[in-house]
């Protein structure tokens, strides 16, 4: 079975309307039809009683005429026609023969080829149109009248389209009034579908549907079932993260710290190197499973706030923690809001990630005899540069995937910058990155817009 | 100094326990929290290293009960939890340093030196005293511009006396900073070490207080320190 409307892209809205608009067109012209047919037949009759009223009116008179005249005249001499009283029009000419079918009397604008010449009293139809005859006077004397050719057909065409022009006028009205009110009726839809768009890993809370009619609201009660159990397997995958993050720290703790003690008790010899590569393994595999607990938790959505955080301050955290680290040292110059802060929907935690992988890799990849750059602006942009060599363009697009790592020597999980890319993602916006940093012949600049909370 | 180390990890608290013993200071460990409370009625402590999940409790609970107390020793949470807001938490729950799991000994040193020193009301590190250079983040003391070496022990005492300058300190309450409750200490332990800097920093730098304790030498003059 063919589709109505093949296309499946088209709205339902347009669906309905254009629907709407073409029964209502297809009604009209139904009616609009039958009417037409009632209307001839109604017309007929008319017009026939019209023919008979002439033809039985003119008879009386015809015959005092033709008694006044004292005889039928000569056989050869014209038909008299009846004076016109103004002029007008003929829609219905008559003449008056008699029973030899010799014309005595005609109307003024009677066409006699419109006339038969055989006489048959009663209706019948001419040539060329519908005739009505009289006899009178034992059959001496016979009035035929007709219609003018067409009249009747005229008539009915004109009346049918009478009833057909309003709609040109109306459809369009129509299809508007129709637009508007289905688009009425899809307004909760509507408010329905953004508030599906605008969830997401930060935002899983059920979506109101009390103004939805009764059609949709089972299918969104099942959305709302879907995000419930969406919300429940992330959350599952969060604590997950976490505890895995909280069991996998402390013993890894335990054994970089027994390690420590037992190279500081160790003498130098081949155990204490032995005890130095377990070491250097642990810190490995701490930074690793760090970094892979940080990119779980940047993917796995829960990156807006429940209410606006200064992320200013989480970034001076995160610099007081980072001056610890070896590399830093004073290498660091920083710029932040003047006001001293700025609030975000951000999830404070996700941000500490993401500034704390952008500055790390600056400090980790950049020319540590030089600076690197750390400015939160009141716009919400954070971009951390540093100098070193140049990266080609085709090693900047390769940055963002996980473990691939520029042409470094420097030590890391080549993790740092998807883990940032899939924040970014998260949020709406896209880590951009650049070499040569702006402003500078070489260097790495990474930067990220973050979402700004209304004050 | 003494600690006061709060961890249920024994392999953990076991290795930090014996970092800081290395360090010179004194170190009483509890697994517990009702174990802390009681270790904080008996004794001073300069400083607690505070774990935040704990069989009979949460760190931080503790910490906020002291606070609201009266307690100000200087509180370092060590702890598995990384995120910043479990961090701002901590610190507005009252410590002094947030150290997240696994560190460095090193760093767990650096940072216990760095909290006992603001906490002495001398953030700066590089202490002048007479012909004496000491760098209390190094943990080194230079007499007349040549190296002194002094065992963790000895540097302990003379930490403990550089953290308050001019004030007499018992020797009750140094035996308490140097040792924690199970160690065996001689009667005679503390003049020991007294005599053994004396040695090495210059015999006018420590004076005795007979029958009262020990002072930093009034004699000597000193920059860059002062009253907490």
């Amino acid at each position: 079975m063919r589709q109505l409307f093949p296309h499946p892209r088209l709205s339902l809205q347009r669906r309905l309307a254009l629907a709407l608009a073409g029964c209502v067109t297809a009604c009209w012209l139904a009616g609009t039809v039958a009417a037409g047919f009632v209307l001839r037949e109604e017309i007929s009759e008319v017009f026939d009683s019209a023919l008979q009223e002439v033809a039985q009116g003119v008879l009386p008179l015809a015959y005092a005429e033709i008694l006044e005249r004292g005889t039928d005249g000569p056989p050869d001499s014209a038909p008299n026609r009846v004076a016109s009283v103004g002029p007008h029009r003929e829609y219905i000419a008559y003449i008056v023969r008699n029973a030899a079918g010799r014309v005595l009397l005609m109307s003024h604008d009677a066409d006699l080829a419109m006339f038969p010449s055989t006489i048959q009293p009663g209706f019948a139809d001419g040539p060329v149109t519908r005739l009505y005859t009289e006899a009178a006077i034992r059959g001496t004397l016979f009035v035929t009248s007709a219609e003018r050719p067409g009249h009747r057909r005229a008539t009915v065409v004109q009346a049918t389209r009478m009833l057909v022009w309003p709609l040109g006028v109306l459809l369009p009205l129509i299809a508007a009034v129709i637009w508007l009110l289905v688009a009425r009726s899809f307004r909760p839809i509507g408010a329905f579908q953004r508030a599906i768009e605008a969830r997401g890993g930060g935002n899983l809370t059920p979506v109101d549907t009390s103004a939805l009619s009764v059609e949709i609201a089972p299918a969104a009660e099942a959305v709302n079932q879907l995000i419930e159990r969406l919300k429940q397997a992330l959350e599952g995958e969060r604590r997950f993260t976490a505890n895995s993050a909280h069991e996998l720290r402390t013993p890894v703790a335990a054994a970089l710290a027994q390690t420590q003690r037992l190279l500081a008790e160790l003498p130098d010899g081949q155990s204490h190197d032995r005890a130095t590569a377990i070491e250097a393994a642990l810190r490995r595999l701490t930074r690793l499973s760090e970094k892979l607990l940080q990119l779980a938790k940047a993917e796995s959505g829960r990156l807006k706030a429940d209410r606006p955080q200064d992320l200013a301050q989480a970034l001076s955290l995160v610099l007081a923690d980072l001056q610890g680290t070896p590399g830093v040292e004073d290498r660091l110059i920083v710029e932040v809001p003047e006001s001293g802060t700025f609030l975000s929907w951000l999830d404070i935690d996700a941000f500490a990630i993401l500034a704390r992988n952008l500055i790390e890799n600056a400090v980790r990849h950049g020319d540590m005899s030089k600076p690197v750059h750390v400015s939160l602006t009141a716009g919400g942009l954070l971009r951390v540069s540093n100098s070193g060599r140049v990266v080609p363009v085709d090693s900047l697009a390769l940055m963002t995937k996980a473990f691939q790592r520029g042409n470094t020597n420097a030590d890391g999980a080549g993790i740092g910058l998807a883990i940032v890319a899939a924040i970014a993602e998260g949020i709406g916006t896209r880590l951009e990155l650049r070499s040569p940093a702006p402003g500078m012949v070489d260097g790495f600049e990474a930067s990220v817009l973050l979402p700004k909370a209304p004050c | 100094m003494r600690v006061l180390l709060v961890e249920d990890d024994t392999l953990l608290g076991a290795a930090v326990r014996d970092q800081i013993a290395a360090d010179g200071h004194s170190v009483d460990w509890a697994t517990r929290l009702d174990a802390a409370s009681d270790h904080l009625r008996v004794a001073t402590y300069q400083l607690i290293l505070l774990d935040l999940m704990l069989p009979d409790g949460q760190g931080l609970d503790f910490l906020r009960r002291r606070r609201l107390a009266g307690d100000d020793t200087p509180v370092i949470i060590l702890t598995a939890r990384d995120q910043i807001s479990d961090r701002i938490a901590g610190l507005n729950g009252g410590a002094d340093d947030y150290l997240v799991k696994p560190f460095d000994l090193s760093e767990l040193t650096a940072r216990l030196g760095a909290v006992a020193r603001r906490y002495a009301g001398n953030p700066n590190p590089i202490v002048r005293l007479g012909e004496l250079q000491v760098d209390m983040a190094g943990r080194s003391v230079q007499r007349a511009g040549r190296r002194v070496a002094l065992t963790a022990r000895e540097w302990a005492l003379f930490e403990a006396l550089l953290q308050h300058p001019h004030q007499l300190l018992s020797k009750a309450q140094l035996e308490e900073r140097l040792y924690s409750f199970d160690t065996e200490i001689e009667s005679n332990t503390i003049e020991v070490y007294v005599g053994r800097l004396r040695k090495k920093v210059g015999h006018a730098m420590i004076e005795t207080v007979r029958g009262m304790g020990y002072r930093l030498g009034q004699s000597v003059a000193t920059d860059s320190t002062g009253d907490r």
